[in-house]
């Protein structure tokens, strides 16, 4: 040990390491001969017994007592532990427990060499590790993180693939839906260029023979606007006919991008062509700015084409001004040509009085509405089938959610959803929900269940409407109406004072009130009761634009829908004859007396609104329609 | 062989001391006219009347059943239960204009559901619960039967119903 020591100090070679010197140095000590000891063959040493050597030798020679850093070290020197299972049975020579440590260059007697093992150099040595051993290892294990990343990426792919199929599909919904109103607005506004054509027409007759140009003119332009009025009398072009020409134009675009369009229903062809020889002959001075007129017409019309059930309203128009050139009676009174659509209109008005009780409702689908009604009760289910088959509309039934929701996904398309609330299996919130997730289709919650939080939640998982239970065959065909004008074929643009007369009529009776309800499903459950009972209170706003809140449409009726209203008036001010008839009209056209008012909903007190409603528009239209004129005109 | 659903012969039930109406107009109280005429309406032909016979009798049906589940949830003490049951006929008898049974299941709804009968207030205590029901379930089944009797005799098979 001591000698141990100073042979250290006298080592020559300068260059070999102190722990190989150390090792040596200990070998060289036979008192250790029992413990560690060199090989028989004296090219490696040999730990005999572990114990012994960690706890009397390693802390004499290497400070420490822990053998598994001596082997580490041994390691960093590149000594390389002896095999064992070299020897055919597997045993060591020196002993099972026997630790056998080699370095080419660590021999007994050869002192010399120590200076030739060196402190292996860790980079290069783990280099040459990996490309011998761990190469096809490494090489695998990047392939499979490539495989990995790639399966993570077409994944990724994948759900960013149906995540846009999915937007694609609504999307596509969407300018289905908006190419459908368009088309219904370009019939409205060529109607109402026809119209304003035949007005035209006849004001330039009377004027002429009157001697006084321009003053129903500018009348006109005044309530259609103002700042028009002026203008179009000083413009020696026609407006009007270059209106007519853009629109001719437009409807020529149309109708290209309507090749593309599947069940597209109503081309606009046959009504599109009118205005234009009616033009011909009427080139002098515009009525109308196009701009002004068909946007407010436009709008107005959109909410006539709900009214298919026909309210017994006043006409603010006959009523005030003279007869109503639309309606079918008057039309040969009316001394001006009219729209080709009359006929249809005829039909129409005839059809409330002749119903009786079995008669079925013909709406005036484009071409039958495709309903889906999921209802687990048994008689709801069958009366609203009924209903809706009374309606001319084809039914499909689910029993609950669960297979409504199967239904949407094995690809039926439906053109609107009648869906209860309250459901075995899958409730039709949940199921809505899911349906949300992949389709579009108008969804109406059907449930008695309308206290303002649960209409809010409907709204919330994206139903479309609530309708009421029990529904009535009314309520239920209003709702329909409401969602499917694009399926409405064009009614002609005579109801559009009717609609005018509803919307002034709300603004005056319920303004404040339906204003509140509509803008905040959330009110007290008396409130929002009337307002979802009355779907048809303001048929159609949620027409123009389905998915707009209705509370943006709130404000839009009353203002466009006075405007029209104000372009019939101007067209029927003249006949003095007519007006005896005209005062008749509102009676004769006034076909359901408030029998089925009463129904309604079975909660006149909830709504006294609703049942009172023929009574008033009876009475009090005139009051009704007075300050709307005011308005208007001041 | 019936008479004819809007004559007004009066046929008196050997059984009941009480006449059943023959018209709708007389039961009012149960049966909301303006409601259940629209059904009648529905009917193509207005001798038969096979459509809204059909879901009037298919109605007694369910109700009928519905009793007996409500009676067995009863005397589960499944409040829930009941609630649902409740809810179910309520459906149906609304639809039909039943408004009296109607009005009773909303109550064994509200009442289900650990309510008052308007549904507004909570009734923490199980045992009124189910009292209430148990009593609100006897009178819908009274007004059912009324109703029953009425409409079986509209629909000209008032013998059996007896």
């Amino acid at each position: 040990m001591d000698g141990g020591q100073t042979s250290t100090s006298t080592a020559p070679a300068g260059n070999s390491s102190d722990f190989v010197r150390k090792l040596y140095k200990m070998l060289e000590d036979p008192s250790y001969a029992e413990i560690v000891r060199w090989g028989d063959e004296g090219d490696s040493f040999v730990v005999l017994e572990c114990e012994k050597f960690t706890k009397t030798i390693l802390p004499k020679h290497f400070k420490h007592s822990n053998f598994a850093s001596f082997v580490r070290q041994l390691n960093k020197y590149d000594f390389h532990k002896v095999r064992q299972n070299n020897e055919e049975n597997g045993q060591s020579p020196y002993g099972q427990n026997a630790w056998e440590f080699k370095h080419p260059e660590f021999r007994a007697n050869s002192k010399e060499s120590l200076d030739n093992i060196r402190r292996k150099a860790p980079a290069p040595r783990k280099q040459a590790q990996s490309t011998e051993d761990s190469v096809p290892t490494q090489q695998i294990d990047l392939l499979n993180q490539q495989i990995v990343a790639q399966q993570q990426q077409i994944h990724q792919l994948h759900e960013r693939h149906t995540r846009l199929s999915v937007d694609h599909q609504l999307m596509m919904q969407e300018v289905m839906r908006v190419q459908k109103t368009i088309l219904n607005h370009e019939n409205v506004i060529h109607q109402v260029m026809t119209y304003l054509l035949s007005v035209d027409a006849r004001q330039r007759r009377d004027s002429k023979a009157a001697a006084v140009p321009f003053q129903a003119q500018g009348q006109a332009g005044s309530t259609l606007s103002p700042s028009q009025g002026a203008s179009m009398d000083d413009e020696p072009s026609s407006p009007l006919q270059h209106a007519s020409k853009l629109l001719n134009d437009m409807n020529a675009e149309i109708q290209f991008n309507l090749g593309g369009l599947e069940s597209m229903g109503e081309p606009p062809k046959t009504t599109a062509v009118v205005p234009t020889p009616a033009l011909e002959t009427a080139p002098r001075n515009g009525v109308a700015r196009p701009s002004a007129a068909d946007a407010s017409a436009n709008t107005a019309m959109v909410y006539s084409k709900m009214n298919g059930e026909i309210e017994p309203v006043v006409y603010p128009v006959g009523a005030t001004n003279g007869i109503d050139p639309m309606y079918s009676e008057h039309v040969n009174n009316v001394p001006y040509p009219m729209p080709p659509k009359q006929e249809i209109d005829e039909s129409r008005r005839q059809f409330p009085d002749n119903r009786k009780k079995s008669a079925n409702v013909d709406p005036g689908w484009v071409r039958s509405p495709h309903i889906l009604l999921v209802e687990d009760d048994a008689t709801c289910r069958q009366i609203g089938g009924k209903f809706l088959y009374s309606f001319s509309c084809l039914i499909d039934t689910a029993f609950d959610g669960l297979e409504a929701v199967n239904k949407i996904q094995d690809g039926s398309k439906y053109d609107l959803i009648l869906m209860d609330i309250i459901m075995p299996n899958l409730g039709g919130v949940s199921a809505c929900h899911l349906i949300r997730q992949f389709d579009r289709t108008p969804i109406i919650a059907m449930t008695s269940n309308i206290r303002s939080d649960d209409i809010q939640l409907y709204f919330q998982h994206g139903m479309d409407d609530v309708l009421p239970k029990p529904f009535t065959r009314k309520s239920l065909l209003d709702m329909l109406e409401k969602h499917l004008v694009h399926l409405k074929t064009m009614p002609p643009g005579i109801e559009a004072p009717q609609s005018a007369a509803a919307v002034t009529m709300a603004a005056q009776s319920s303004a404040a009130q339906s204003v509140k309800e509509d803008s905040s499903p959330g009110q007290s459950p008396a409130t929002s009761m009337t307002a979802w009972q009355s779907p048809g209170q303001f048929p159609g706003m949620t027409a123009v634009a389905p998915n707009v809140p209705q509370v943006q449409g709130q404000y839009i009726p009353a203002a466009p829908a006075a405007a029209a209203y104000a372009v019939d008036q101007n067209g029927v001010q003249y006949p003095a004859p007519a007006v005896a008839l005209a005062t008749t009209a509102p009676a004769a056209v006034r076909p359901q007396p408030p029998r089925r008012q009463l129904s309604e909903m079975s909660s006149a007190t909830e709504n006294p609104n609703m049942a009172k409603r023929p009574r008033m528009y009876a009475h009090q239209a005139q009051p009704m329609v007075n300050p709307m004129q005011a308005a208007r005109t001041g | 062989m019936a008479p004819t659903t809007t004559t007004k012969t009066v046929e008196e039930p050997p059984k009941e001391t009480k006449e059943i109406p023959s018209t709708l107009a007389e039961m009012k109280g149960s049966i909301d006219e303006s409601t259940f005429e629209q059904i009648l309406e529905m009917d193509d032909d207005d001798s038969d009347r096979d459509f809204s016979k059909g879901i009037v009798f298919g109605f007694f049906d369910q109700a009928e059943s519905t009793f007996v589940k409500m009676e067995d949830a009863l005397r589960r003490e499944d409040l829930s239960d009941l609630s649902s049951l409740g809810h179910y006929l309520k459906g149906s008898s609304a639809t039909l204009g039943l408004t009296k049974v109607k009005d009773a299941c909303e109550k064994i709804q509200h009442y289900g559901a650990g309510k008052d009968e308007t549904g507004s207030t909570d009734e923490p205590e199980k045992k009124t619960s189910l009292s209430r029901i148990e009593k609100t379930l006897t009178q819908v089944k009274e007004d059912y039967k009324e109703v029953e009797a009425f409409l079986r005799k509209y629909y000209g098979e008032d013998e059996e119903s007896a």
